[in-house]
């Protein structure tokens, strides 16, 4: 049975355009990743990029989100949530970092394409980097932790990552080196949240090759090889006026909240193909002092059926904020406080499970767990960084509460 | 301020040897190890890096030789009655720098004991490996257990008494004719200079005279390791296929005779258990120290991160954590010291015990180490911070050894006097 059918969503939110777009990502995920995987471990040059340019330039992923008469794929309502989330489930099941790649590129297309942020000159302007040929990797600067104490505006208790400066016509960027969500050394567009000079936040579109963007030296982290990044120095950069794509907390959560969606998609989909890893290991191995094939022992057995479920339930989760991020005439607008931390919620959610899913699966592997050879060190690895990079976790319980507690002060 | 050194242990118990091999090990991770370790990952395969800093550890400052009786040129631990605490105590050390590291050393020692502690001292081959581990480079010895298909079974023993072992030891004259195949052993991959072998005489059998301890140099015509395995973390710890074909070795090369090496077989687990929990402790310490320094000069709400309290919840979470684990290193050291008062360190209550110990250990580790990450955000998963390094070390410390169900049937099993799992 295949993993779609074993661990079911509500098959009525998809259209047939959605499973043709998924079977196509599935053979690009067989052809281009998986069966390559053991001569090119996470290489790069050899495995990565090769794969990136066929499904982000041949299959268009890079630019489907844009709308038809500026080249793109056209699918620019807010349906796209629940599209998106199948096919990175399947771009995330072939190696989560392209996954994570396709995740900010694709909420900063939301904030460029979707209505209702839908504007046509910021979208005339960047539309040229997403449909020229080449690739074009994107990357969020998002509020983080800061260095000192000093007072100034905060997002949620974080430092903003640059300010934003009107000047004329246009913006002067300033700020950092802060940490790219990813790719900070091959991003072609940044999404940077600016402080725009009142403790207002404002994302505004940064070409990676404007005069004043600095890039630092790729950094080593545990995960997401398909993301080579390094901290960013934005100084005194100037963008026009029309790089502004979006103002205003709700605006900024709307964006956040379509991020965690995708990142949620990106862990759900990581469990598919440990499901797969899972599977081959339960229906090969003896335990050979009970002659016993290894998932017929009832501890084994019982340890599968909690990563089952854990499973099962992160597909639910993600495909229904996805739903709901789908329809706002029915749950409201996505930069709603109840929906974004619904969002938070969900994403959090998803990727502990999805953590304790490959936790347990490890064990039930033992050393061939961590061995490289059998593909799901690099998804735990991956997994944890995107659950470490998208939002600390003081800061996602804090909104949680905030919300789900009427918090005054925090 | 604050040190790793506040963290609780039993002082009681601790080794006359403890300041000294403590202030040397900790020098030793300071200079050698600590500053250099985050390219270790890229070390793998060559040890270009990591081999000096085994030369220092093991061959200049000596301590490769110190289960050996003196007279033999050794430190005598293997008879002095601290074996488990001081053993403990270097081995926090070195995994304060490098669990993989920790594991490599560790292993170096763990055939050894079969043959260099007390009651169980087997003279003659001490007297015939001991020179080996005098010398002025850094010696290695692996223990070859796991095998194909089944994996850690044959470290089940209460069970499966042997009965799965698919290396054979044939008896021709004078010599063991070994054949078979291993996989895993820390110290293959190249390193190791001397193997213990399990095998079994009969195969099929579950009479524990027919499981054999066998002692193969690594040079012996017809044993051959494959490249080194490929992991996700402990870059220092090298584990490689091995194939033994028709090797033959001198028959007093096994260590302790028919039954006797199924009994001792078992300490080696025990001891083990000993060093994964002093690995977890020692990381755990230096994961403390980087989170100090962390959440001190990094700002939250306009303050330094550990001043919020949300966080300091999650800082007193781990502090415990670390120190639990800790006290519950030196405890089983201590057991394993005092078989006169907790029972031989191969008995199935002393194994059960380290395992439980070990997984309760590791299991609090790991989950302790993620959340720390993701307090700490994309810091958590930035190797400049080396969280995440111990993070993926802990990870398979936690698995290594059988996993973790192997751990939950042996504790299952004394504890509850299970009798057919």
């Amino acid at each position: 049975m295949r993993y779609q059918e074993l661990f079911p969503v509500p098959i009525e939110w998809l259209q047939d355009s959605d499973r043709s777009m998924v079977e196509t990502i599935s053979l690009w995920a067989e052809q281009e990743v998986k069966s390559k995987r053991l001569e090119h471990k996470e290489d790069y040059e050899g495995l990565l990029l090769p794969a990136m340019r066929k499904l982000f330039l041949d299959i268009g992923l890079q630019s489907m989100m844009l709308p038809e008469e500026l080249g793109g794929g056209g699918i620019d309502s807010p349906d796209a949530a629940v599209t998106t989330t199948a096919v990175l489930e399947q771009v995330a099941a072939a190696d989560s970092g392209i996954g994570f790649l396709f995740a900010n590129a694709l909420a900063l297309q939301y904030a460029l394409a979707i209505s209702p942020n839908k504007s046509a000159e910021p979208l005339k302007e960047a539309a040229p980097v997403f449909t020229g040929g080449d690739i074009a990797l994107c990357s969020l600067v998002l509020p983080a932790y800061g260095s000192d104490t000093k007072e100034r505006p905060r997002y949620y208790g974080l430092d903003y990552p640059a300010t934003a400066v009107k000047t004329g016509a246009g913006w002067v960027v300033s700020g950092g080196p802060a940490r790219p969500q990813c790719c900070g050394a091959t991003a072609s567009i940044f999404g940077v949240v600016c402080d725009l000079g009142d403790g207002t936040p404002g994302m505004l579109i940064v070409p990676a090759g404007a005069k004043g963007v600095k890039k630092g030296k790729p950094f080593k982290k545990t995960g997401l090889a398909a993301s080579v990044n390094a901290d960013v120095t934005f100084k005194d950069v100037k963008v026009p006026g029309s790089a502004l794509v979006l103002e205003g907390i709700e605006a900024l959560r709307a964006v956040l909240s379509w991020y965690y969606m995708a990142c949620a998609a990106v862990c759900a989909g990581s469990l598919q193909t440990t499901h797969e890893i899972l599977q081959e290991w339960g229906d090969t191995r003896v335990i050979k002092g009970k002659g016993q094939v290894f998932k017929e022992n009832p501890l084994v057995a019982s340890l599968m059926g909690e990563i089952g479920g854990k499973m099962g339930t992160s597909r639910l989760l993600t495909y229904n904020l996805a739903r709901m991020l789908s329809r706002p005439d029915v749950y409201g607008p996505a930069g709603a406080g109840s929906l974004h931390v619904s969002a938070i919620s969900a994403f959090k959610q998803v990727g502990r499970m999805a953590m304790e899913a490959m936790d347990n699966t490890m064990e039930l592997m033992a050393s061939a767990g961590y061995a490289t050879e059998w593909n799901l060190e690099r998804y735990w690895r991956d997994v944890k960084t995107v659950e470490t990079y998208v939002v600390p976790e003081t800061v996602a319980q804090t909104c949680m509460a905030r919300q789900y507690f009427n918090l005054k002060q925090l | 301020m604050r040190t790793i050194d506040d963290f609780t242990r039993p002082l009681e118990y601790l080794s006359p040897l403890d300041r000294y091999l403590g202030e040397i090990g900790r020098k030793w991770a300071d200079t050698e190890v600590i500053p250099i370790r985050r390219d270790f990952d890229e070390d793998w395969e060559h040890h270009k890096l990591i081999e000096p800093c085994f030369r220092s550890l093991q061959a200049e400052i000596g301590f490769q030789r110190m289960l050996f009786p003196e007279d033999l040129g050794g430190w005598g631990l293997g008879h002095s009655g601290y074996m488990g605490t001081g053993a403990a105590r270097l081995f926090e050390e070195v995994a304060r720098a490098d669990s993989g590291m920790a594991v490599a050393f560790g292993v170096l020692f763990w055939p050894l004991v079969m043959i260099c502690v007390e009651p169980h001292v087997n003279r003659r081959l001490c007297e015939e490996f001991a020179p080996m581990f005098m010398e002025s480079r850094p010696v290695f010895a692996a223990n070859a257990m796991t095998e194909p298909q089944g994996g850690a079974d044959i470290e089940n023993m209460e069970i499966v008494g042997g009965s799965t072992i698919q290396t054979t030891a044939v008896l021709e004259g004078d010599e063991w004719v070994i054949n078979g195949h291993k996989l895993w052993p820390t110290n293959s991959g190249g390193v190791a200079d001397l193997f213990g072998v399990v095998c079994t005489t009969n195969p099929g059998s579950k009479d524990p005279d027919d499981l054999a301890f066998i002692f193969v140099p690594a040079k012996t015509p017809g044993c051959t390791q494959g490249g080194p395995y490929e992991k996700a973390g402990m870059a220092a710890d090298k584990n490689s296929d091995i194939w033994f074909d028709n090797v033959r070795v001198p028959s007093w090369f096994r260590a302790c005779g028919p039954g006797l090496d199924a009994l001792y077989f078992k300490e080696v687990v025990s001891l083990g258990n000993l060093g994964s929990l002093a690995f977890v402790s020692g990381a755990m310490m230096n994961v403390w120290e980087i989170l100090r320094d962390f959440t001190s000069e990094t700002t939250f709400r306009g303050k330094p991160l550990k001043e919020n309290d949300d966080v300091a919840g999650v800082l007193a979470n781990f502090a415990g954590g670390v120190d639990i684990i800790r006290v519950l290193t030196y405890q089983y050291a201590r057991m394993l010291d005092r078989p006169d008062l907790y029972g031989d360190r191969w008995s199935e209550e002393i194994v059960a015990k380290g395992r439980a110990y070990k997984y309760f250990a590791c299991d609090k580790a790991v989950e302790d180490l993620k959340k720390v990450m993701n307090l700490m955000g994309a810091h958590g998963s930035d190797r400049a911070h080396d969280v995440e390094k111990h993070w993926r070390d802990i990870k398979i410390v936690q698995l290594w050894m059988g996993g973790k169900q192997l751990c939950q049937m042996e504790v299952a099993r004394w504890f509850y006097e299970c009798e057919t799992l």
